[in-house]
């Protein structure tokens, strides 16, 4: 039996017509993609937070936490918080960059930005942030913009994802950087396979019982399966343009910390 | 991710006594945007306090900081007496880069935290319960520190006199007494010894 990852493998060498991506395990064209993705996010912004707990038993925070600390964020600087959702990351990114600095808090998705900015501003945090619906692929900001970029848990949703870094490289400034927070490939096959039974067996279930909305959790599971593995992520930032490309594997590489700078 | 937990927990820890500090989070206003990084020899990672408007936010990274110290805990903690700075230095069990007065200026605030537990466990639980619970905590102490003072007042007595493990004070000052008494004689002796052998070799050179 094929795992999930063979899966997405097999998929991918499959995936022969340009015009064509995935959504989840089926193939959709390109234009489709964009579409179906702000459904799930429509659907499951209002219970996002909640989910992300519950699915990842809290563990989401420290994920966030170790992004902060990787980010070298200093008072002054200028953050753009892509695919940023409900806004945990720009939440810290808006307390240290301080007064003198920013923090664009980026998504696509209309449903979600509302979220995050009403939960931002129920925080008091309105001085330093900004919020803008913007598609990752097309960034609607100036060449040099940002000293960094984090994209959370979003670069899988992206329909072209190389297109995407590409944009996040014109916007960063010579010396920021980029780190892009994402579900990746478990290290050990004993992990794997639990994490597969977890995913497409008890997430869906959860998700359809706290979230209504048993279908965007199946998404959920099947888009993380298809997204690149560390190394190819890794490849495609350096392909972008990026320069010092790491990655570094959290809770058994379940999720992955890309990191890349621009010189 | 164990250092990430640590420094959620300090950072939950920090703010909750700041947000029951009695003068408030006014500390903090000429700390802002400042950061203090520690890096304890006892952790295999730096924390680092950053100041924001009312919050102390704990990371762990060193990339930007206006003042770091290298240290232990011990050594912190004796930080507290201010002329123990020098020496603490002088002993390489301190090192500080950057401007010293962010650290000053974090070390008074951690200094003048002055917290009404009784009244916050008031507005929780009631005044009654609180009143017990401080009248029960106040017995508790007094009994354990009765206590404390009981089993290392036996204990002595045990080691001293029962089994004769340890000396007594006095015991310790005779013996110390007797050592220098023939520290002395030694001395004594030891001149005495130069001063013949230096009439022997006269005496030789004579002949």
């Amino acid at each position: 039996m094929m795992s999930a990852h063979d899966q997405n493998h097999q998929i991918n060498q499959d995936k022969s017509d340009d015009n064509t991506t995935h959504f989840g395990f089926q193939t959709v064209e390109k234009n489709e993609k964009e579409s179906k993705v702000a459904s799930v996010f429509h659907s499951v912004a209002q219970q996002y937070d909640v989910m992300n707990d519950l699915m990842s038993f809290g563990i989401h925070r420290l994920w966030k936490r170790f992004t902060i600390d990787a980010s070298g964020v200093r008072p002054g600087n200028k953050v753009l918080d892509l695919a940023g959702g409900t806004g945990d990351l720009t939440a810290k990114f808006s307390q240290l960059v301080g007064r003198e600095g920013k923090v664009i808090l980026a998504d696509i998705n209309s449903s979600m930005l509302n979220v995050g900015r009403d939960k931002l501003r129920d925080r008091g945090l309105v001085q330093n942030i900004e919020y803008v619906q913007a598609n990752a692929q097309y960034l609607p900001f100036e060449d040099n913009t940002f000293d960094i970029i984090t994209i959370a848990f979003g670069l899988r949703n992206v329909t072209d994802k190389d297109m995407a870094l590409r944009s996040m490289y014109r916007v960063l400034k010579p010396g920021g950087r980029l780190l892009v927070l994402e579900f990746s490939k478990p290290e050990h096959e004993l992990v794997n396979k639990a994490y597969d039974f977890y995913s497409f067996n008890i997430l869906p279930k959860m998700g359809e019982l706290v979230a209504k909305d048993g279908e965007s959790y199946q998404y959920l599971a099947e888009s993380i399966r298809m997204h690149p593995d560390q190394e190819t992520l890794k490849t495609m930032m350096d392909a972008a343009g990026f320069e010092q490309t790491s990655f570094k594997n959290l809770t058994g590489g379940v999720v992955a910390l890309h990191k890349g700078y621009k010189f | 991710m164990f250092a990430q937990s640590v420094s959620a927990l300090l950072e939950t820890v920090i703010n909750q006594f700041l947000r029951y500090n009695l003068h408030g989070t006014r500390a903090l206003k000429p700390l802002a945007e400042k950061t203090l990084t520690v890096q304890l020899a006892e952790l295999p990672f730096p924390l680092s306090f950053s100041v924001s408007d009312e919050k102390i936010h704990v990371t762990i990274n060193d990339e930007h900081s206006d003042c770091c110290l290298i240290t232990s805990i011990s050594s912190l903690i004796e930080l507290k007496k201010e002329q123990q700075l020098t020496d603490l230095i002088k002993n390489n069990k301190l090192d500080i880069l950057g401007d010293l007065k962010v650290a000053q200026r974090f070390a008074d605030i951690a200094q003048s935290l002055d917290i009404d537990w009784q009244s916050e466990l008031a507005k929780r639980i009631g005044d009654i319960p609180t009143y017990k619970l401080g009248q029960l905590g106040q017995q508790l102490r007094e009994k354990l520190s009765f206590a404390s003072n009981q089993v290392q007042a036996d204990a002595g007595e045990w080691l001293v006199h029962e089994k004769r493990l340890m000396i007594t004070a006095a015991e310790l000052s005779y013996f110390n007494r007797d050592v220098e008494q023939v520290v002395q004689q030694v001395a004594t002796l030891s001149s005495r010894l130069d001063e013949l052998i230096n009439r022997v070799s006269h005496t030789n050179l004579i002949k």
